[in-house]
């Protein structure tokens, strides 16, 4: 065993494959919070709202992606996204709009992030409906009584309301999003050209496939540190550190 | 009259909107199925068809005698038991200890725990993989059961539901005589059921779809998961794309059949879970 201080945090620094990796990361968990959170919440507050009487199918189909084993769920998706006989690509050209290949550079992250989002919406339409069921009913009795519209009562009932469940959620994204593995090893490799792969994909890689340990550890705890500042930094916007009024 | 109208044509668009999503979801679990009774050249073919043309079960088949389906869907099965009764023993009895009982050092021991949770899985992963490395257990069940055998998050959850179980019962089972474990085994373990069924969805779920732990452990093509010898059909050279959807399929209905049967208390659990953390 050799000692080399700091040496593989520095490599890191300039390792051009490893930055690639983070900036993948970063672009899924953007896209986690642009797609599969907004849609969550838009389908809990429907399945909640007095509209809806059939909850628990939705509750129980939304749900059911995420028991499929990623490996199944991603072998499934390789088809989907063929560029030949691809559904998508089929349901496309019957529209007359030509194939796009959806495995390439330029559209793979894309891919990845509708399998995850696939995967994924239903427990967060879940998490959102638990937050929105312990909202008590006397505060929306009270604004309508005040006259508050359908709006005012969710801006400044419901959404501050479930700024716990909120938290939680985004805490849990974020932390998945940077865990993210299967998915694009699957799909495309971690390619094409690196386009779609991510830091665990990149610590698995130096860690196994090259075998260089002391590298691979260096990254895994580089990702435990972009983890914590993230938590913290999201719980402390979220004011969790601020003292109750 | 002009309420009702609106009223009506919000809830057809919200129906609209949720079973859209729930038709979206669905398909690639109904393509999926109608593949696997099709012929390769069906699934290339330009007009996709939903119901197959010459359905037969070639590809199950196939799975069965060229890949030894049975004998990885049997590791996997024999894994994720292990690991789903070992976490359901040690999570509930550790859980039990720290939520009725006071003993040195337990508030720390809990924050070390909590702690635990929040280290990434890959951070620790190559100091565990040397680990099982120097005790020699590359290459066995063992090895891909022990470092996940008890879990923090197990703990903590069943340590929430422990702590609603009240004490007075626990109480007068001691006066009648009770030894310890067996107020745990026989008192408080019926009663924090609906957390149990919680934890055992969730357990056997990590264990069964487990992908990268059995991977970088098991050398030996038999011993190996379902997950990574489906991955390392995608990985051939030429994809037999029916018999893959096939053992899709077929790894995804077990877990299915446990959630159905445990659908209930698992949503009611979830919930109680979710906004305790």
């Amino acid at each position: 065993m050799r000692h080399v201080g700091l040496g593989n945090y520095t490599y890191l620094a300039g390792d051009p494959a490893f930055l690639k990796s983070l900036w993948n990361t970063v672009y899924y968990a953007v896209g986690a919070f642009l797609f599969i959170l907004p849609l969550a919440l838009v389908l809990a507050l429907l399945i909640n709202s007095t509209l809806i009487r059939i909850k628990s199918l939705f509750r129980i189909g939304y749900f059911l992606p995420i028991l499929t084993s990623t490996v199944a769920a991603t072998i499934m998706f390789l088809l989907i996204f063929n560029n030949e006989f691809g559904l998508i690509n089929q349901g496309l050209a019957s529209l007359g709009i030509p194939a796009l290949k959806w495995l390439d550079e330029e559209l793979v992250k894309i891919s990845v992030l509708a399998v995850v989002t696939w995967r994924y919406t239903g427990i967060n339409v879940l998490y959102f409906l638990t937050g929105l069921q312990s909202i008590p009913p006397e505060l929306y009795e009270a604004a309508q009584v005040d006259g508050a519209g359908t709006w005012a009562q969710f801006r400044y009932i419901t959404l501050p309301q479930l700024r716990p469940i909120a938290l939680f959620v985004g805490v849990v994204t974020m932390i998945g999003s940077f865990q993210l593995f299967a998915e694009p090893m699957l799909l495309a490799n971690g390619g094409p050209n690196d386009a779609s792969l991510t830091i665990a994909n990149y610590l698995y890689r130096i860690g196994f496939t090259n075998a260089k340990l002391g590298y691979g550890s260096a990254i895994g705890w580089v990702l435990a540190l972009i983890i914590f500042g993230l938590s913290f930094i999201q719980l402390y916007l979220f004011g969790a550190f601020r003292k109750e009024d | 009259m002009d309420a009702t109208l609106t009223r009506r044509a919000q809830r057809t668009i919200a129906y609209g909107f949720l079973f859209f999503i729930l038709i979206s979801m669905a398909t690639p679990f109904v393509w999926m199925i109608s593949n696997t009774f099709k012929e390769q050249s069906e699934i290339f073919q330009l007009q996709p068809t939903l119901i197959p043309e010459e359905p037969h079960l070639r590809n199950y088949i196939s799975l069965f005698v060229d890949f030894d389906f049975a004998r990885h869907f049997l590791n996997s099965a024999f894994i994720a038991v292990v690991h789903t009764a070992s976490h359901l023993f040690l999570a509930s009895l550790a859980g039990f200890a720290f939520a009725k009982y006071n003993f040195p050092l337990k508030n720390l021991l809990f924050l070390v725990l909590l702690g635990s949770m929040m280290v990434p899985l890959y951070t620790i992963f190559i100091p565990l993989f040397v680990l099982v490395i120097r005790l020699g257990l590359v290459n066995s069940y063992a090895g891909v059961i022990l470092p996940g055998v008890a879990g923090a998050f197990g703990i903590f959850f069943m340590k929430q539901s422990m702590e609603a179980v009240p004490g007075e019962l626990l109480d007068s089972a001691r006066i009648d005589g009770a030894s310890e474990f067996r107020i745990y085994w026989q008192i408080a373990l019926p009663l924090v059921r609906p957390a149990l069924a919680v934890l055992a969805v969730l357990a056997f779920m990590n264990s069964w779809n487990d992908f990268v732990w059995p991977l970088v452990v098991l050398r030996s093509q038999e011993l190996q998961t379902l997950p990574v010898v489906m991955a390392g059909m995608v990985n051939m050279y030429r994809m037999e794309y029916g018999v893959v959807m096939a053992a899709s399929l077929l790894s995804t209905m077990p877990i299915l059949l446990l959630f159905l049967a445990l659908q209930k208390q698992f949503l009611a659990g979830l919930t109680v879970g979710a906004v305790k953390s």
